[in-house]
Protein backbone atom coordinates (compact mmCIF):
# COMPACT_ATOMS: atom_id res chain seq x y z
CA UNK A 1 0.00 0.00 0.00
CA UNK A 2 1.16 3.50 -0.78
CA UNK A 3 1.11 5.28 2.57
CA UNK A 4 1.01 8.69 0.91
CA UNK A 5 -2.44 7.85 -0.39
CA UNK A 6 -5.46 9.25 1.35
CA UNK A 7 -6.99 6.66 3.71
CA UNK A 8 -10.22 5.08 2.58
CA UNK A 9 -13.43 5.64 4.51
CA UNK A 10 -13.12 2.14 5.94
CA UNK A 11 -9.55 2.76 7.07
CA UNK A 12 -10.62 5.98 8.75
CA UNK A 13 -13.42 4.13 10.52
CA UNK A 14 -11.01 1.40 11.56
CA UNK A 15 -8.60 4.00 12.95
CA UNK A 16 -11.37 5.50 15.10
CA UNK A 17 -12.45 2.03 16.20
CA UNK A 18 -8.89 1.05 17.17
CA UNK A 19 -8.48 4.28 19.13
CA UNK A 20 -11.63 3.45 21.09
CA UNK A 21 -10.78 -0.22 21.59
CA UNK A 22 -7.31 0.61 22.93
CA UNK A 23 -8.24 3.81 24.75
CA UNK A 24 -7.35 2.44 28.18
CA UNK A 25 -4.01 1.12 26.94
CA UNK A 26 -3.22 4.46 25.30
CA UNK A 27 -4.17 6.41 28.42
CA UNK A 28 -1.98 4.26 30.64
CA UNK A 29 0.85 4.20 28.10
CA UNK A 30 0.91 7.99 27.72
CA UNK A 31 0.71 8.44 31.50
CA UNK A 32 3.68 6.10 31.94
CA UNK A 33 5.67 7.96 29.28
CA UNK A 34 4.92 11.22 31.11
CA UNK A 35 5.98 9.71 34.43
CA UNK A 36 9.29 8.46 33.01
CA UNK A 37 9.82 11.85 31.34
CA UNK A 38 9.28 13.63 34.65
CA UNK A 39 11.79 11.43 36.44
CA UNK A 40 14.30 11.76 33.60
CA UNK A 41 13.90 15.50 33.44
CA UNK A 42 14.29 15.91 37.19
CA UNK A 43 16.81 13.20 37.89
CA UNK A 44 19.49 15.60 39.12
CA UNK A 45 17.12 17.25 41.57
CA UNK A 46 15.74 13.88 42.67
CA UNK A 47 19.26 12.54 43.20
CA UNK A 48 20.21 15.65 45.21
CA UNK A 49 17.11 15.43 47.38
CA UNK A 50 17.59 11.71 48.02
CA UNK A 51 21.25 12.24 48.88
CA UNK A 52 20.40 15.05 51.31
CA UNK A 53 17.64 12.98 52.87
CA UNK A 54 20.01 10.07 53.38
CA UNK A 55 22.72 12.31 54.90
CA UNK A 56 20.39 14.10 57.25
CA UNK A 57 18.21 11.18 58.24
CA UNK A 58 18.75 9.32 61.41
CA UNK A 59 15.86 7.18 62.55
CA UNK A 60 12.96 9.39 61.60
CA UNK A 61 12.54 8.11 58.01
CA UNK A 62 9.99 5.37 57.43
CA UNK A 63 11.45 1.86 57.39
CA UNK A 64 10.72 -0.50 54.51
CA UNK A 65 11.63 -4.16 54.67
CA UNK A 66 11.99 -5.69 51.21
CA UNK A 67 11.26 -9.30 50.27
CA UNK A 68 14.98 -10.17 50.35
CA UNK A 69 15.02 -9.33 54.06
CA UNK A 70 16.97 -6.07 53.84
CA UNK A 71 15.77 -2.96 55.62
CA UNK A 72 15.71 0.46 53.97
CA UNK A 73 14.94 4.01 55.00
CA UNK A 74 12.53 5.84 52.74
CA UNK A 75 13.88 9.04 51.17
CA UNK A 76 11.36 10.10 48.51
CA UNK A 77 8.65 8.77 46.25
CA UNK A 78 9.20 8.37 42.51
CA UNK A 79 5.64 7.22 41.91
CA UNK A 80 2.75 5.71 43.84
CA UNK A 81 4.57 2.38 44.02
CA UNK A 82 8.29 3.16 43.74
CA UNK A 83 10.56 5.16 45.99
CA UNK A 84 14.20 5.98 46.55
CA UNK A 85 15.51 4.52 49.80
CA UNK A 86 18.86 4.10 51.51
CA UNK A 87 20.56 2.02 54.17
CA UNK A 88 23.87 2.35 55.97
CA UNK A 89 26.31 -0.51 55.73
CA UNK A 90 29.85 -0.38 57.13
CA UNK A 91 29.84 3.42 57.24
CA UNK A 92 28.70 3.69 53.61
CA UNK A 93 25.30 4.66 52.25
CA UNK A 94 23.67 2.30 49.77
CA UNK A 95 20.76 3.62 47.71
CA UNK A 96 17.95 1.67 46.12
CA UNK A 97 14.77 2.10 44.16
CA UNK A 98 12.17 -0.01 45.97
CA UNK A 99 8.84 -1.00 44.50
CA UNK A 100 5.83 -1.90 46.66
CA UNK A 101 3.19 -3.65 44.62
CA UNK A 102 -0.10 -4.82 46.10
CA UNK A 103 -1.49 -7.85 44.30
CA UNK A 104 -4.86 -9.52 44.53
CA UNK A 105 -5.74 -11.35 46.71
CA UNK A 106 -4.10 -9.35 49.45
CA UNK A 107 -0.41 -10.06 48.80
CA UNK A 108 2.33 -7.46 48.57
CA UNK A 109 5.67 -7.47 46.79
CA UNK A 110 8.41 -5.21 48.13
CA UNK A 111 11.32 -5.48 45.79
CA UNK A 112 14.65 -3.74 45.27
CA UNK A 113 14.73 -2.77 41.60
CA UNK A 114 18.07 -0.99 41.42
CA UNK A 115 20.76 -0.46 44.02
CA UNK A 116 24.22 1.05 44.42
CA UNK A 117 26.29 3.60 46.33
CA UNK A 118 25.79 6.33 43.72
CA UNK A 119 22.23 7.60 43.83
CA UNK A 120 22.45 9.14 40.37
CA UNK A 121 23.54 5.84 38.84
CA UNK A 122 20.78 4.04 40.69
CA UNK A 123 18.27 6.46 39.19
CA UNK A 124 19.79 6.09 35.73
CA UNK A 125 19.49 2.31 36.00
CA UNK A 126 15.86 2.68 37.03
CA UNK A 127 15.14 4.99 34.06
CA UNK A 128 16.90 2.58 31.66
CA UNK A 129 14.69 -0.25 32.93
CA UNK A 130 11.60 1.91 32.53
CA UNK A 131 12.55 2.57 28.91
CA UNK A 132 12.79 -1.18 28.30
CA UNK A 133 9.37 -1.61 29.85
CA UNK A 134 7.94 1.07 27.52
CA UNK A 135 9.55 -0.62 24.49
CA UNK A 136 8.12 -4.01 25.51
CA UNK A 137 4.72 -2.38 26.00
CA UNK A 138 4.95 -0.67 22.61
CA UNK A 139 5.80 -3.92 20.81
CA UNK A 140 2.95 -5.75 22.49
CA UNK A 141 0.49 -2.95 21.81
CA UNK A 142 1.41 -2.94 18.11
CA UNK A 143 0.95 -6.71 17.95
CA UNK A 144 -2.42 -6.42 19.69
CA UNK A 145 -3.58 -3.74 17.25
CA UNK A 146 -2.50 -5.83 14.24
CA UNK A 147 -4.33 -8.85 15.62
CA UNK A 148 -7.41 -6.76 16.32
CA UNK A 149 -7.44 -5.34 12.78
CA UNK A 150 -6.86 -8.76 11.18
CA UNK A 151 -9.77 -10.24 13.11
CA UNK A 152 -12.12 -7.32 12.63
CA UNK A 153 -11.30 -6.61 8.97
CA UNK A 154 -10.24 -9.96 7.49
CA UNK A 155 -8.65 -9.85 4.06
CA UNK A 156 -8.45 -6.04 4.02
CA UNK A 157 -5.30 -3.99 3.98
CA UNK A 158 -5.24 -2.10 7.27
CA UNK A 159 -1.48 -1.59 7.37
CA UNK A 160 -1.97 2.17 7.13
CA UNK A 161 -4.06 2.11 10.33
CA UNK A 162 -1.55 -0.14 12.14
CA UNK A 163 1.40 2.00 10.99
CA UNK A 164 -0.31 5.19 12.05
CA UNK A 165 -0.97 3.73 15.53
CA UNK A 166 2.63 2.54 15.80
CA UNK A 167 3.92 5.97 14.78
CA UNK A 168 1.84 7.62 17.49
CA UNK A 169 3.15 5.48 20.33
CA UNK A 170 6.72 5.51 19.02
CA UNK A 171 6.51 9.28 19.05
CA UNK A 172 5.33 9.25 22.69
CA UNK A 173 8.48 7.34 23.70
CA UNK A 174 10.76 9.45 21.50
CA UNK A 175 9.39 12.67 22.93
CA UNK A 176 10.15 11.31 26.38
CA UNK A 177 13.75 10.69 25.36
CA UNK A 178 14.29 14.03 23.58
CA UNK A 179 12.70 15.93 26.47
CA UNK A 180 14.91 14.13 28.99
CA UNK A 181 18.04 14.81 26.99
CA UNK A 182 17.32 18.55 26.87
CA UNK A 183 16.37 18.66 30.55
CA UNK A 184 19.36 16.77 31.90
CA UNK A 185 21.96 18.37 29.64
CA UNK A 186 24.69 20.03 31.65
CA UNK A 187 23.26 19.09 35.04
CA UNK A 188 25.34 17.30 37.59
CA UNK A 189 24.88 15.99 41.07
CA UNK B 1 -36.10 -49.86 29.28
CA UNK B 2 -34.11 -48.69 32.25
CA UNK B 3 -32.93 -45.68 30.33
CA UNK B 4 -36.46 -44.24 30.38
CA UNK B 5 -36.16 -43.71 34.15
CA UNK B 6 -32.84 -41.87 34.03
CA UNK B 7 -33.01 -38.11 34.51
CA UNK B 8 -32.44 -35.97 31.41
CA UNK B 9 -28.96 -34.40 31.45
CA UNK B 10 -29.58 -30.68 30.87
CA UNK B 11 -26.94 -29.26 33.25
CA UNK B 12 -24.52 -26.78 31.65
CA UNK B 13 -20.94 -28.00 31.30
CA UNK B 14 -18.46 -26.64 33.88
CA UNK B 15 -16.54 -23.55 32.72
CA UNK B 16 -13.29 -24.41 31.00
CA UNK B 17 -10.25 -22.95 32.73
CA UNK B 18 -8.23 -20.73 30.44
CA UNK B 19 -4.63 -21.69 29.80
CA UNK B 20 -3.36 -18.16 29.17
CA UNK B 21 -4.43 -14.56 29.61
CA UNK B 22 -3.77 -11.27 27.86
CA UNK B 23 -2.02 -8.37 29.60
CA UNK B 24 -5.37 -6.68 30.28
CA UNK B 25 -6.84 -9.80 31.81
CA UNK B 26 -3.74 -10.46 33.90
CA UNK B 27 -3.75 -6.85 35.15
CA UNK B 28 -7.38 -7.16 36.12
CA UNK B 29 -6.84 -10.48 37.90
CA UNK B 30 -3.89 -9.16 39.90
CA UNK B 31 -5.50 -5.77 40.54
CA UNK B 32 -2.61 -3.76 39.09
CA UNK B 33 -2.18 -1.49 36.05
CA UNK B 34 -0.76 -2.51 32.67
CA UNK B 35 2.58 -0.85 33.36
CA UNK B 36 3.12 -3.02 36.43
CA UNK B 37 2.42 -6.17 34.41
CA UNK B 38 4.99 -5.18 31.78
CA UNK B 39 7.44 -4.33 34.57
CA UNK B 40 7.00 -7.78 36.08
CA UNK B 41 7.65 -9.33 32.66
CA UNK B 42 10.69 -7.14 32.04
CA UNK B 43 12.14 -8.17 35.43
CA UNK B 44 11.48 -11.85 34.78
CA UNK B 45 8.95 -12.09 37.60
CA UNK B 46 6.26 -13.12 35.14
CA UNK B 47 7.11 -15.24 32.12
CA UNK B 48 5.15 -14.33 29.02
CA UNK B 49 4.92 -16.10 25.69
CA UNK B 50 4.07 -14.65 22.30
CA UNK B 51 0.97 -15.60 20.34
CA UNK B 52 0.97 -15.98 16.56
CA UNK B 53 1.03 -12.25 15.76
CA UNK B 54 3.45 -11.41 18.58
CA UNK B 55 0.93 -10.48 21.26
CA UNK B 56 2.07 -11.34 24.80
CA UNK B 57 0.18 -13.95 26.79
CA UNK B 58 0.69 -15.04 30.37
CA UNK B 59 -0.10 -18.57 31.40
CA UNK B 60 -2.49 -19.26 34.24
CA UNK B 61 0.28 -21.21 36.02
CA UNK B 62 2.58 -18.16 35.92
CA UNK B 63 -0.08 -15.95 37.47
CA UNK B 64 -0.78 -18.49 40.21
CA UNK B 65 2.94 -18.92 40.84
CA UNK B 66 3.41 -15.18 41.29
CA UNK B 67 0.56 -14.83 43.75
CA UNK B 68 1.62 -17.91 45.71
CA UNK B 69 5.28 -16.92 45.87
CA UNK B 70 4.50 -13.63 47.62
Amino acid sequence: MNHHQKPTVQQEQAAVEVKTAFAEHLNQFNASCDAVRDIEGNQSAIANDAFKSALLSRDQNKTIQTDDGTEWRHDLDLSKISSVCHRRIAGQIEFAVVESLSLKPGTEMKEVLNRGDNVREVLQGFIRDQRQVLRLWKEDLNAQVKEHLAEKYPGQDMSLVADSFEYKITQAISETYVHAQSQSHGMRV
Amino acid sequence: MAIDNEPTQTATPPPVERLAYSIEEAAQMLGINYHSIYRLIQRGKLKACRALRGKLLISRDELLKLVKSE
